[in-house]
């Protein structure tokens, strides 16, 4: 687990067995206090991985010659239909 | 029917049937000759009567009868048969003799044109589960927090829309991409299949989103398709099919890792709130440090109850270091009386003793080491824990074993997890 960044479910499982732990007083006085400290940095973490993704809504296109190309989309703006490129679907 | 009914209508007047007899004859005679068949033609006069029996009129353009279908039948029947419908009806045909009606009794009712579908999705889909694509192990987890989210729908349909006001009400600072794509119609299909192709190619999406607001049979029809069926099953991103058609499963639905009933559950399927995500937190943060305080405290209780009772060792060890120094010094001084004059060993001796002392000092403290370990795991705190209480005679400094050994009036020190509490003995029961 070295080098691959760890996954959110999983630090917050940790996150909350080391709480279970402390709160049921399983551990010694060196080994909560380092328990506290982990779940410390589990708590940066996990709130820096609810953080760390910006908003973004992208449209993504393929030209003629196959090349993937992404816009920005705004959706609430997008409601009436625009020049359409598409197959004019019935809005459903 | 070419042969001629042999019904022997012309006896004359003396041997006329009753109508009942003619009626059934009739009605014999056409069971007798006509089996089950399949018949088409289009609604019309449709009425459910409140037995539940379904009555109409199927007819064409020359020619109509009147059908019913009894509730047994009828409650089978997954679409709402209504006027103006082409539909294909299984039956046989007879006369309600009572007023003398021919009638069709009818098993099964399929609309047409969608029975041939029907046929279709039921061939495809055995074909496509005996390849093994519908398999449960081969579906994937939903990643649990998808940094990025890839969305195939019409590009101005509801769908996109519920799934994006759903998406970024749970998740605010969420990166989606949409790869608009055709649904229905000609090369809908194929367009979808291109589209969660493309997404793959694209990479970033963690979890797609593949589908469409609800509609008619025949709208849905591109998700039955085998080409979008492959493209779902090729995907290396996880998707979840959301075909909004709460009854029917499509085929996109079987293959997909994990299918929603709407666009809408889909997009809260894909992504956790995070709010709640943030609140799970910080709860988890704040009851840790509170768990910390707690037993930072019962640690300093047990430390000072430890220090009460490891002053007396420590004060045999001092006693000790200065037994094995005053020796040392004696023996260097008998030897220096024994004439021998040789200052030199005495003082090697003497070094070597207490050299000796202070090994078995640091052995001592070793033992003591390992008592302060050995009270630790005795402690009576870790009795109290569980509910017990020590109580301890304050006239002695006791712990009370023996209700005789307490006096009425004696004060009592009870120590329980948290605290002490003094009390006074009224009566006793020995």
């Amino acid at each position: 687990m070295a080098a691959k960044v760890r996954k959110f479910e999983d630090e917050l499982k940790d996150l909350e067995s080391i709480v279970n732990q402390i709160d049921a007083g399983e551990l010694s006085l060196e080994d909560s206090i380092a328990a506290f400290e982990r779940g410390v940095a589990l708590v940066k973490s996990l709130n820096q991985k609810l953080d760390e993704v910006e908003r973004k809504v992208e449209l993504l296109t393929r030209s003629a010659a196959g090349v993937l190309e992404t816009e920005p989309f705004e959706p609430a703006a997008d409601d009436k239909p625009r020049e359409t490129k598409d197959n004019g679907d019935p809005p459903f | 029917m070419e042969e001629r009914l042999d019904l022997q209508l012309a006896g004359g007047r003396a041997r006329a049937l009753s109508v009942t007899a003619l009626v059934r004859m009739v009605r014999e005679t056409l069971e007798a000759n006509l089996g089950d068949f399949w018949v088409v033609g289009e609604i019309s006069n449709a009425r459910l009567a409140p037995s539940n029996h379904f009555y109409f009129t199927l007819k064409d353009d020359r020619a109509a009868i009147n059908v019913v279908m009894f509730h047994r039948a009828f409650q089978h029947v997954r679409f709402k048969p209504e006027d103006g419908m082409e539909v294909i009806v299984r039956g046989r045909v007879s006369v309600f003799e009572a007023r003398g009606a021919l009638q069709l009794y009818a098993e099964e009712i399929e609309p047409r044109g969608v029975g041939a579908l029907q046929i279709a999705f039921d061939q495809l889909k055995k074909r496509l589960a005996a390849e093994g694509l519908f398999d449960q192990a081969r579906k994937r987890p939903l990643p649990f927090l998808p940094r990025t989210i890839g969305i195939v729908t019409a590009r101005h349909g509801a769908g996109l829309r519920d799934i994006l006001t759903v998406l970024l009400g749970r998740f605010p600072n969420l990166h989606a991409i949409v790869r608009p794509a055709k649904v229905q119609g000609e090369g809908a299909a194929s367009d979808i299949a291109d589209a969660i192709a493309d997404l793959n190619r694209d990479g970033r999406a963690e979890v797609l989103i593949v589908g469409r607001g609800g509609g008619s049979l025949e709208d849905l029809w591109a998700f039955n398709e085998e080409k979008v069926a492959r493209a779902i099953f090729r995907s290396a991103i996880p998707v979840i099919s959301a075909v909004g058609h709460e009854i029917d499963y499509t085929i996109a639905d079987f293959v997909a890792d994990a299918r929603a009933p709407t666009p809408t559950a889909a997009a809260q399927m894909a992504v956790p709130s995070r709010a709640e995500l943030k609140e799970r937190v910080a709860a988890a943060g704040a009851a840790l440090a509170a768990g910390v305080r707690r037993e930072v405290s019962g640690a300093r209780e047990t430390l000072d109850d430890l220090a009460g009772r490891l002053r007396r060792p420590d004060g045999r060890l001092r006693e000790m270091r200065l037994r094995a120094g005053r020796l040392a010094l004696a023996l260097a001084h008998a030897m220096r009386a024994r004439g021998r004059g040789d200052a030199l060993a005495a003082a090697h001796l003497r070094d070597r003793l207490i050299a000796s002392g202070a090994a078995s000092l640091a052995a001592r403290r070793h033992h003591l080491a390992e008592l302060a370990a050995r009270l630790d795991s005795l402690s009576p705190l870790k009795v109290l824990e569980r509910g017990y209480a020590a109580v301890i005679n304050s006239r002695d400094g006791r712990a009370v074993l023996d209700a005789a050994r307490v006096e009425v009036g004696d004060e009592l020190d009870i120590r329980v997890k948290r605290g002490r509490l003094r009390a006074r003995t009224i009566a006793r029961e020995v």
